[in-house]
């Protein structure tokens, strides 16, 4: 061990000055988040379906459930290659053949979810549009942005990064200043009945769940950078649960204040009359011009969000076909960029054609493409996070590896009690929020959708396992299949040719 | 000028990367980084001043038991850098200290001294500084490797040199493949593939790290 009158390494001294804090993870979780899509084109349309109150006090237990979770996440995270990928983990803590089956829900729900903001988008475009006196067509704004999406998905993440940087701290400041106005203007006082649990009864309360679990999509970003991370220990556990933590505040304390702002007996009238009620109270309270300012703030925020959700699906697809689990060509990346480029223009070319053809059968863009396909896509996510948990559970039965009690057994255990009920509820409830009656096909369709995904890619995994045993063992190791499936035989002290 | 030394590995790994031409792009800087870091450590391996090993699971650079200084300037700054550190630091800590460390520059540099390369300056107006860049002091120098590595694929050659065999998989793994393999018989890939396993396992290991490095890269977005 260097005693401290030793010469400072050279090396790790650079090393050290590349490492992350728990700012710049937290930076890279919260970009990754978009709240003021969440408020205005979430929350509202929660009201508005669910006509539910209990809004708040749902996001305060889908805090409580991640935050359980990701104290058994970020444990699992400094034991494994390719953390961050929640499949990553069911194929190291249950086997790779759900791995991979995790790894076909997952890609296809990411995808599905980005492709569902392009209705929003263009909606949210032809709204602001139309405030110019410009009347375009839904699809043309969509297809804009489709193809703004598409390019920057291909560009180098860094200039993503500062762009979704800087969108994310003027969201942020303006839901607060909205937020805080409503207070202001309280129709009736502070609704503390709100935050009762009887708020939360009836029919769609699991629907409401799972939509909200969508909004904290990007709170597990933090242990993708793990291994350059300052202290791996504690600065990704730091960041994921300030980003939880982060984007819970913000999630009730805004949707708290559009109950306050209108009262809690007029709120789902309000909600179901006008899709834009952020805004209109914004306009009502602090002048007509901050309506538009929200407005074109939600069309920067839902294209973020698009962007965001793209390059999160570009990299699973990227990550698979590094590991061969998916063709190999989607593992390319871009010499000059380096980037995911095939992944990612994969990922545009499907979503292309999914917004052709909504536009070719005249399906409804908030209806039909934003709100089926994003809950559909809250429902898969929903059950790949409680596989996630299950997974740590059985990761850490084996062997605590030196990790405490509470983070590699009590919370993750929790979390999948917690999980495994809401995904229970969510699915139980689910045609509440697709807005059908009970007992209809789409409601049972979306889960059967994802067990038969789940179910072909178990039997592509043991495909794998029988007759490609080298891809099998890569499995689950993302970018560093490479180093399992070509670094197979030990090394040992070489260097002759 | 000096007498012109035989090819290097490093040499050609910066040919391949870092300049581009009508058909083949150049890597971003921090791939060029690595794959120049990753053809530096292989010509020490190969030249028996460093050998890789693997320890719990680990694959770390170590000086090899023969070890004597090497006489170029530039091997002799990564063999000193790998002497004086206290333990062994892991392939993956090399590559990445290299790329940060800049060793683009200072491959170039040497490449300078030799004649292979020509330094000039240019005068930025909008960043009002003056920044120096390298060029070929030979555009026949600069496509050499690359044609020279297509042409094994090619004719699908039976004897080729590890330095080439381990080109052509660094070519691979910093994401030039395209052009590596543009219009060229299917055969090219599994020809490549054979010719990649039949290297010494040292740097068949110090491959699979600089892919997985490029690969993090493209999921981090190198932040």
């Amino acid at each position: 061990m260097p005693t401290p009158s030793s010469p400072p390494s050279a090396v790790r001294a650079v090393l050290a000055r590349d490492k992350l804090g728990t700012f710049s993870l937290l930076h890279f979780s919260l970009t990754a988040a978009t709240p003021l899509t969440v408020i205005a084109g979430g929350v509202v349309v929660m009201f508005a379906i669910a006509g539910q109150t209990g809004i708040p006090l749902g996001y305060v237990i889908i805090a409580v459930c991640l935050w359980l979770f990701s104290v058994g996440y970020t444990t699992m995270s400094r034991h494994i290659t390719n953390a961050g990928a929640f499949y990553a983990f069911i194929a190291r803590g249950i086997g790779r053949v759900p791995g991979v089956a995790a790894a076909w829900v997952a890609a296809t729900a990411y995808c599905a979810m980005q492709i569902s903001l392009y209705g929003l988008l263009g909606l949210t475009a032809r709204s602001v549009l139309s405030r110019m006196g410009a009347d375009v067509p839904w699809w043309g704004c969509a297809l804009a942005a489709w193809l703004l999406i598409g390019l920057l998905g291909t560009r180098a993440v860094d200039i993503n990064a500062k762009v979704l940087a800087v969108l994310l701290v003027v969201e942020i400041a303006v839901i607060l200043l909205f937020s805080a106005s409503n207070f202001v203007n309280a129709a009736d006082g502070l609704p503390f009945g709100v935050l009762s649990p009887n708020q939360l009864g009836g029919e769609a309360a699991g629907a409401m769940l799972a939509l909200a679990v969508t909004g904290f999509i990007g709170f597990e970003s933090p242990t993708v950078y793990g291994e350059e991370a300052k202290d791996r220990r504690r600065t990704v556990a730091r960041a994921t649960v300030a980003t939880v933590g982060i984007l819970a505040f913000i999630y009730i304390f805004s949707s708290w204040s559009i109950i306050t702002a209108v009262g809690e007996d007029g709120v789902v009238a309000a909600a179901t009359d006008d899709p834009g009620l952020m805004f209109t109270l914004a306009g009502d309270q602090l002048g007509a011009p901050w309506a538009t300012i929200g407005e074109v703030l939600l069309l920067t925020s839902v294209t973020a969000a698009a962007l965001s959700f793209h390059n999160t699906t570009a990299r699973y697809l990227f990550a698979l076909g590094r590991e061969r689990v998916a063709p190999a060509w989607l593992g390319r990346t871009s010499p000059r960029t380096s980037s995911p480029s095939a992944a990612s223009i994969t990922q545009t070319v499907i979503s292309g054609l999914v917004l052709v053809t909504w536009v070719a059968l005249d399906l409804d863009p908030l209806v039909h493409l934003f709100f089926y396909m994003s809950t559909s896509a809250g429902i898969g996510l929903l059950a790949l996070i409680a596989a996630c948990a299950i997974a740590v559970v059985v990761y850490f039965a084996r062997d605590r590896r030196g990790e405490s009690i509470w983070a590699a057994r009590i919370a993750p255990a929790l979390s999948v009690f917690a999980l495994v009920w809401v995904l229970y509820l969510s699915v139980l409830h689910f045609h509440t929020l697709l807005g059908v009656e009970k007992g209809s096909t789409l409601p049972v369709l979306v889960p059967i959708l994802f067990a038969g995904l789940a179910v072909l890619g178990a039997a592509w995994g043991a495909y794998l396992k029988r007759c490609r045993p080298e891809v099998y063992a890569g499995i689950g190791h993302g970018a560093k299949a490479a180093l399992v499936t070509e670094t197979a035989e030990p090394v040992g002290v070489a260097g002759g040719r | 000028m000096p007498d012109v030394p035989s090819t290097r590995l490093v040499y050609d790994a910066l040919l391949i990367t870092s300049l581009d031409d009508a058909y083949k792009p150049a890597t971003g800087p921090r791939v060029t980084g690595l794959g120049i870091g990753a053809a530096l450590l292989a010509e020490l391996v190969l030249s028996q001043h460093l050998a890789v090993w693997t320890a719990k699971g680990v694959d770390r650079v170590c000086l090899d038991e023969r070890y004597r200084p090497p006489e170029d300037s530039l091997a002799l700054w990564l063999a000193e850098h790998v002497r004086a550190e206290r333990t062994s630091l892991a392939v993956r800590d090399w590559l990445d200290f290299l790329a940060a460390a800049d060793v683009y520059t200072k491959t170039a540099e040497h490449m300078a001294m030799h004649g292979f390369m020509v330094r000039r300056e240019y005068r930025s107006r909008w960043l009002k500084r003056v920044e120096v860049g390298f060029e070929p002091s030979d555009p026949l120098i600069a496509n050499a490797v690359f044609a020279r590595l297509r042409r094994h694929l090619s004719i699908s050659e039976r004897a080729i040199a590890v330095e080439d065999a381990f080109l052509l998989a660094l070519t691979e793994a910093v994401g030039l493949s395209k052009p590596l393999y543009h219009q060229l018989p299917s055969g090219a890939r599994v020809y490549a593939g054979k010719r990649r396993q039949a290297l010494p396992a040292a740097l068949r290991a110090l491959l699979a790290h600089l892919a997985a490095a490029v690969a993090d890269i493209a999921i981090t977005g190198g932040r």
